[in-house]
This record gives C-alpha cells, sequence and structure tokens, in this order.
C-alpha cells in the first residue's frame, strides 16, 4: 500500500512539474505568441511580398472584418496566390461559427472578387498567424521563407484528420 | 402500484412507515453541486491538454480533441489502477462517470475486477463489459447522425 501511495505522489508531483515547466516560455517563442488564446492581441495586417498596394488592401480587409459585431481579434496576411483571414468569434456566438464564417466570406468575396480569401476561426492558424507575423518584423526573415511558412499555415487550413 | 399498496398488509404498511422513518434522506442538490464543480474540473483539465496540443504539436482545433480524448482515457486508467479514480468517484457521483475519463475507469475497474479469473477469460472477456456497450450505442448513434445528416443534406435542407 505504501509503494502505491508512494508511486501515486511521485506521479502527481511529475505531473505538477511538467504544468509548471510547460508554462516556461520557450526561447523561440515570444511572450505575445504566447497569450494568443487567453487575449486579444491585434496582429498587424502583413504581406509576404513587400508591396504598398498589397498592405493598403489588407489593412482595408482587417477594418471591414473587425466591423462584424460576432468577432475580435483579426489576423490577415496576404501571401503569393491568397490572403488569410483569421479571427476570434465571441464565446457566446461560438454556436454560430458556421454561420459567421459563412457571412465573412459572402462579406470579402462580395467586396474584393479579384482576391482568393482563405478563412478561419481555428485557434491553431490564428496562433501560427501571429507567429508568422512576429517572424516577419525581423529583417532577416526572407520572403521565401515567410511564403514558406504561409503554404504551411494554408496545409494545415485543409487538414481535417 | 396502488393494488400493490392495497394488498400490504397492516404489519407491512407498519414496516414500511417505520423503514422510511429511518432512510437517509439523499442530499440530491448537494450532490449535484459535487457533480458539477468536479465534471467541470475534469472538462477544464481536457481543455488545458488540448490547448497543450494546440500550442505545441500540429494540431488545429478541429483534430486536437482525437489526442486529448487520448490523454484523458489514459490517465483515468492510470489513476483507477493506484485506485485514486476511484475515491473521485465516490465523491463526484455522475461527475467523474459522465466525462470520457468514466469510459477509461469503467474498462480498468472491469479488468481488476476479473484479474483472479485469468487474463483471457477474466481480463480480456469482461474487460469491455461495461464499455462495450458505450462503444456500440456509441457508433450506432453516430452511423444515425450521420446518416440523417447526409439525407438532409441530400435534400437540400442544411
Amino acid at each position: 500500500m505504501k509503494i502505491k501511495q508512494l508511486i501515486l505522489h511521485v506521479f502527481i508531483i511529475q505531473c505538477l512539474a511538467l504544468i509548471v515547466t510547460g508554462c516556461n516560455i520557450p526561447q523561440n517563442q515570444t511572450s505575445k505568441d504566447y497569450m494568443v488564446l487567453l487575449k486579444a492581441t491585434n496582429p498587424t495586417p502583413r504581406t509576404v511580398a513587400s508591396d504598398s498596394k498589397g498592405e493598403e488592401l489588407i489593412t482595408d480587409i482587417e477594418k471591414n472584418i473587425e466591423a462584424h459585431k460576432d468577432l475580435y481579434d483579426v489576423a490577415v496576411i496576404k501571401g503569393k496566390k491568397h490572403i488569410l483571414v483569421v479571427y476570434k468569434v465571441k464565446h457566446l456566438q461560438r454556436f454560430h461559427m458556421k454561420k459567421i464564417e459563412k457571412e465573412v466570406n459572402e462579406k470579402l468575396e462580395k467586396e474584393y472578387p479579384d482576391e482568393n480569401f482563405i478563412v478561419s476561426s481555428d485557434y491553431k492558424i490564428f496562433l501560427e498567424a501571429v507567429r508568422l507575423e512576429e517572424k516577419m518584423k525581423d529583417t532577416n526573415f526572407s520572403e521565401e521563407k515567410a511564403d514558406q511558412e504561409f503554404e504551411r499555415i494554408i496545409k494545415l487550413k485543409k487538414e481535417l484528420t | 402500484m396502488g393494488n400493490k399498496k392495497q394488498k400490504k398488509t397492516p404489519e407491512q404498511q407498519q414496516y414500511e412507515q417505520l423503514q422510511q422513518k429511518h432512510e437517509t434522506k439523499r442530499p440530491i442538490f448537494k450532490n449535484c453541486l459535487k457533480a458539477f464543480f468536479v465534471g467541470g474540473f475534469i472538462c477544464t483539465i481536457g481543455q488545458a491538454i488540448s490547448y497543450f496540443y494546440i500550442y505545441f504539436f500540429n494540431f488545429t482545433e478541429q483534430t486536437a480533441g482525437n489526442p486529448t480524448v487520448a490523454t484523458m482515457i489514459f490517465l483515468a486508467m492510470l489513476m483507477t489502477g493506484f485506485g485514486f479514480y476511484d475515491r473521485i468517484g465516490q465523491f463526484a457521483g455522475a461527475g467523474s462517470a459522465v466525462p470520457i475519463t468514466g469510459f477509461g475507469n469503467a474498462v480498468i475497474s472491469a479488468a481488476i475486477e476479473h484479474r483472479t479469473e485469468g487474463f483471457v477469460l477474466g481480463v480480456g472477456g469482461n474487460m469491455f463489459k461495461l464499455a462495450g456497450s458505450v462503444i456500440l450505442f456509441g457508433v450506432f448513434a453516430a452511423f444515425v447522425v450521420a446518416l440523417i445528416k447526409t439525407l438532409l443534406i441530400m435534400w437540400g435542407v442544411i
């Protein structure tokens, strides 16, 4: 019985230690991306390829989407072919996620018919978009790498299982 | 029910009254509260594990469900083996049985109970005694719901 209790105590302590060490911020992550799932971060819209026209467009898209009453925290990243639009849905509106996604898609397609949009409300996609946005702040982070990362996020979004 | 009561002899009725007098009343409200908080706590742990998979691995909100469920069941199985989950079960009742951890508990407790009957007929044969019905009716319910959804999509309702 004592051995069982000892094993149980060791197990609980290990679990607690894992949780505590898991709360440390790894060196390659910033404090901002750490808080993404817990609070609003309002990331700046970015373009993978630097062009001023594209930047104007994505700022406009962000303002447009943020005007939706059921959403908050919008991230917009423009790639070479697609524009990724990720947002968080207000907690009590999460039952209507599909309806909101449809509304956002329709609105974007109506107002910007020439662009290809990928719309998502998934936390993971939002987190990855914020991570990419943070990386793109660094001047050493090349356009090619940013594009690769962007494509990886798109692939992740399409994954179902 | 009414006929049965009429047929009772005066002694039986007297005994029934006596029994009702001494019966301990179940604190239903208190039990509900315990179940609510413990069940909620288990779900909070599940949510934290789900966020853990989203943060550190390539799981999206949609795909993080599978490893989360597996982890929760695994933890419940370990805790059942150590005899800790039984105590939670005694304290919280449905609060510990309704979340997915209750499934892990049902599998392992049946395996432990029948261990003395041998590995094949005892553990193997009885492990899914309770969990088997969960799997069977779960799969059947999923099939029926999927069938209804497919028909509704075909008819253009949704």
